[in-house]
């Protein structure tokens, strides 16, 4: 490597690594921490043996959604582990019960009549309740977070089919007439036994914002949205009438109809129970007119309804759905095919019978996790620095570029990390610095095969330049095998292994790359350049040549 | 001293085929050992393999063993186990696997015993099932692992160096497990991971100090025995093996002393005890075990034989044919003390033929 060469390599390995390092923490940009280095609620749950891939990703779907409504967690990490299992990790969380609840509970999954449906997508039906007399009241539109005026329920009844259903009233009762400003809500009539949410905190209460049933219970009217994200049609629901237990199973199939054109169908099976009544509802439901909204039922789970299908034009109101088995019919197109198997995984995720149990849950205190955080780097910081000392005891001048070498890998390592926490939610665990720590002593490996290399060269006659560049050649081929065997293995560890073994074999997988990097465009051209000056590479005891010593007698002989 | 100084220019002439009987009855004996304690001792499984609760609190307070220890007697918990950390500073208890309420219980005594808030305690409950998940996930890596280090040596090297490779493995996983149950130290998950690290690193260990013998082979092939060119290649690279698991075992062992004895992260002890341990054993095995046992293998092979003889034939007193050995092997901390060591070596014997 000649002298310019090896100038301008180092010059753009420093600015590089020093540069990128400046940058990332000047943006804020550090690695994100562990559940282990950062306090929080972890929590295994493994479903039971021979569970479908596609309900447990439907669960984690569902706690994920859970986690969100709970508020206030930063960076929820849900991932599915091998093939039944799930990991929820909640770093920052301390309320524990309010945690489990969210990750330990099975979907709800209820079929409910639909009353409503709302004209407009993502606008709750119960805000097109024409408002009452009184105009003035709709001009307020700060909503008093201690309101005293309530809406009292109404008292309409209406008789539909053979059951007694309670529809949206038409007389409001304002009560406590002391207060001055009115709620733009007064005049809105909520169903038989439902409440404003802010008035008492109970299931199946309406937020009084949205319109919606954020929690809803089975025995009351709920407000449901079809995709709560991208404000999807909001249903007006009664009461549950079929749940989720009274399922036995449900498949996507491709049936061949009369006509010769196939179809996409989820084909439900009941049990005993849950067949007398599901024809029950479906005798109801028939006995509206073919295209009101409420000739279908919704098919909620966890509060979300993800599906709403009509009653088909030949079911008799007299005699329902009969049978232990029903078809939703969707249609024939692929885009039909895929809605299909995920109507049926809901289905089935939701029909399970057995709830998720919990394998393993862990909650660290955020004192205990930055404890260990200081011990890590503490023992991290006295390694490299016993690292060092002992390398520049051993091979002097080269030892010298072995402790830059190491202040460089290390701060590719902390650059690396910062990127695939910001940019892959990447976390840095125990595990994970631990690794680390023993790649101080991997990384310093390949500075040893190096100068030892150097050393044999020079002992077998070369001069101290040749052997330093004939040298490398040969070091890097080992260091290139050997760090393959470490990549290798953490690859494997990486996507084979579970929890804190995966950190670990993230860490090292990040380490053996950096590795080969500094060895190549920082060590190279370092020693390189110390080998052209004067005082480090052929002068006195602390030199390069002070450490390998002068080639051997007859050099070539024989 | 000059021994010293050969050893820092790599130029000593240790036997270490001829010597080979030793070190394979050094090895068996700590096979056999490990055997038998891995047999009779068992492992100390941590809550991740039982199942269990674990509860960690802080101890302000100063409560003592006796005093959680009635605690946990009136909560009808007798059977607990009961440890302090680091030094006295922490509490750590250990349960049968407990339902929530009775977790809730157990922690708010406890917290209260330490003088701590509920909410800053460590807990965790695992289901009898967990660890089985966990070590039939790291034995399923394993598997791999081996199956695809194994075919990479054979490809890169030689079969006959992975075979070898894998053995002295081997022997060193048994080893550390041998001294985790002597010990009686806890195996967690962690170790699972330590372990896993070990075999990394052995095989590490083995690639350099075999792919360093492959070289010779290489260029200087049929002017030596196998043996020879083993003890040569060895000798080249000891010094190497010598300062690498060195400066691994230094980050290593401040990892043991200054995370688990003075922060006292007990998690960071288990860990690095395994690495430590593995580590040392990792250089040893691929010195002593695996290249002897190479060398052997290979002295069999057809080729090396008539090599043998030829080299005999010529009454070929060769420069690293089996002698006797001169030094043990432990010098690291005094070769830093000599690397003040005069840059012109005394001469010496010729170096190559």
């Amino acid at each position: 490597m000649s002298r310019r060469s090896a100038i301008v390599t180092l010059t753009i390995t420093l600015v590089v690594v020093y540069g990128s390092l400046i940058l990332t923490q000047a943006t804020g940009t550090t690695p994100r921490l562990g559940l282990d280095l950062q306090g929080g609620f972890a929590v295994v749950l493994n479903a039971p043996e021979g569970t479908d891939p596609e309900v447990i990703e439907q669960a984690a779907e569902i706690m994920r959604r859970r986690i969100e409504a709970l508020g206030n967690v930063q960076e929820p990490e849900i991932a599915v582990l091998g093939d039944s299992s799930i990991e929820v990790q909640l770093p920052g969380v301390t309320n524990r019960d309010r945690a489990l609840a969210a990750v330990g509970t099975t979907g709800s999954l209820e079929f409910r009549p639909v009353r409503d449906i709302s004209p407009i997508p993502g606008v709750s039906p119960l805000f097109f309740q024409l408002p009452p007399e009184d105009p003035t009241t709709t001009t307020t539109t700060t909503v008093p977070s201690g309101s005293t005026t309530t809406a009292a329920p109404g008292g309409t009844t209406t008789t539909a089919g053979t059951t007694t259903t309670t529809s949206a009233g038409t007389t409001t009762t304002s009560a406590g007439g002391t207060t001055t400003t009115v709620d733009p809500t007064a005049h809105i009539v909520l169903p038989d036994g439902v409440t404003w949410c802010d008035e008492v905190e109970q299931a199946g209460c309406v937020d009084r914002a949205t319109g919606l049933t954020p929690d809803p219970d089975p025995l009351l009217d709920a407000f449901l949205v079809s995709e709560p994200e991208d404000g999807g049609i909001v249903y007006h629901v009664a009461p549950a009438r079929v749940l989720g237990s009274d399922l036995t199973g449900a498949t996507a199939q491709f049936s061949q109809t009369g006509t010769g054109l196939g179809e996409w169908v989820v084909v439900l099976e009941f049990n005993a129970g849950g067949s007398v009544k599901f024809t029950e509802v479906t005798k109801e439901l028939a006995a509206f007119p073919i295209g009101d909204p409420r000739r279908q039922f919704a098919i909620a789970l966890d509060g979300i309804v993800q599906s709403a299908p009509q009653i088909a034009s030949s079911v008799d109101p007299n005699v329902g759905i009969p049978g232990d088995s029903a078809v939703i019919t969707l249609g024939s197109s692929p885009n039909q095919q895929e809605e299909a198997s995920n109507l049926s995984v809901v289905l089935r995720y939701g029909s399970l019978p057995v709830a998720f149990e919990q394998a393993t849950v862990q909650s660290v205190s955020a004192t205990l996790g930055s404890d260990s955080l200081d011990a890590g780097l503490i023992a991290g910081l006295i390694g490299i620095i016993l690292v060092a000392a002992a390398m520049l005891l051993y091979y002097r001048a080269l030892g010298l570029v072995n402790v830059i070498g190491l202040t460089v890998f290390g701060s590719l390592v902390l650059v690396v990390f910062s990127l695939l926490g910001e940019l892959r939610g990447v976390t840095l665990t125990l595990a994970g610095v631990a690794g680390l720590i023993v790649a101080v002593g991997i990384t310093s490996d390949s500075y040893i095969v190096y100068f030892e290399r150097i050393k044999e060269e020079v002992q077998r006659g070369r001069s101290l330049r040749g052997a330093i560049d004939h040298a490398f050649s040969r070091a890097l081929r080992t260091i290139l095998t050997a760090d393959f065997a470490s990549f290798v293995g953490a690859v494997l560890l990486f996507f084979l292994a579970i929890g804190s073994v995966k950190g670990f074999a993230l860490a090292l997988l990040v380490a053996t790359v950096c590795d080969v990097l500094v060895v190549i465009f920082f060590t190279r051209p370092a020693v390189a350049l110390l080998a052209y000056s004067k005082s480090l590479g052929e002068g006195g005891r602390m030199s390069i040549r002070g450490a390998v010593g002068m080639p051997a007698e007859e050099v070539g002989g024989a | 001293m000059s021994t010293l100084s050969d050893l820092y220019r790599g130029r000593t002439h240790f036997d270490f085929v001829g010597n080979r009987r030793k070190w394979f009855a050094v090895s068996g004996a700590i096979i056999l050992i490990s055997l038998l304690s891995l047999v009779f001792r068992q492992f100390n499984l941590s809550v991740d393999f039982e199942g269990g609760t674990l509860v960690e609190v802080e101890n302000p307070a100063g409560a003592s063993v006796a005093q959680i220890r009635d605690a946990m007697t009136a909560l009808g918990q007798g059977s607990a186990r009961i440890q302090t950390t680091s030094g006295g500073d922490g509490i750590r208890v250990q349960t049968s696997q407990l339902t929530p309420e009775q977790e809730d219980l157990l922690v708010e005594r406890l917290a209260a015993l330490a003088g701590v808030d509920p909410g800053d305690a460590t807990r965790q409950t695992v289901g009898p099932t967990f660890g089985d998940q966990i070590t039939r996930s790291a034995v399923r890596a394993l598997v791999v692992f081996l199956i695809v280090i194994g075919l990479f040596i054979a490809w890169r090297l030689e079969w006959k160096m992975a075979v070898t490779a894998l053995v002295a493995l081997f022997h060193d996983l048994i080893f550390t497990a041998g001294v985790y149950s002597l010990v009686g130290f806890t195996v967690s998950p962690a170790t699972v991971v330590a372990i896993l690290t070990i075999l990394g690193y052995s095989l590490y260990d083995t690639i350099v100090v075999f792919d360093k013998v492959q070289e010779n082979v290489r260029e200087r092939g049929d002017r030596h025995t196998y043996s020879g060119i083993i003890n040569m290649s060895m000798n080249q690279v000891f010094m190497r093996s010598v300062n690498t698991s060195f400066t691994t075992l230094l980050p290593i062992g401040s990892l043991l002393l200054v995370g688990s004895f003075l922060l006292g992260a007990t998690t960071l002890r288990e860990f690095a005890l395994a690495l430590f341990v593995g580590v040392a054993v990792g250089t040893y095995s691929s010195i002593f075990l695996a290249a002897p046992l190479l060398g052997m293998w290979k002295e069999r092979e057809e080729h090396w034989q008539r090599v043998r003889l030829r080299v005999e034939r010529r009454g070929g007193v060769e420069d690293f044919a089996p002698r006797t050995v001169t030094a043990s092997v432990d010098h690291t901390a005094q070769v830093l003390h000599q690397s003040g060591a005069a840059p012109r070596p005394p001469r010496k014997r010729r170096k190559r033929r």
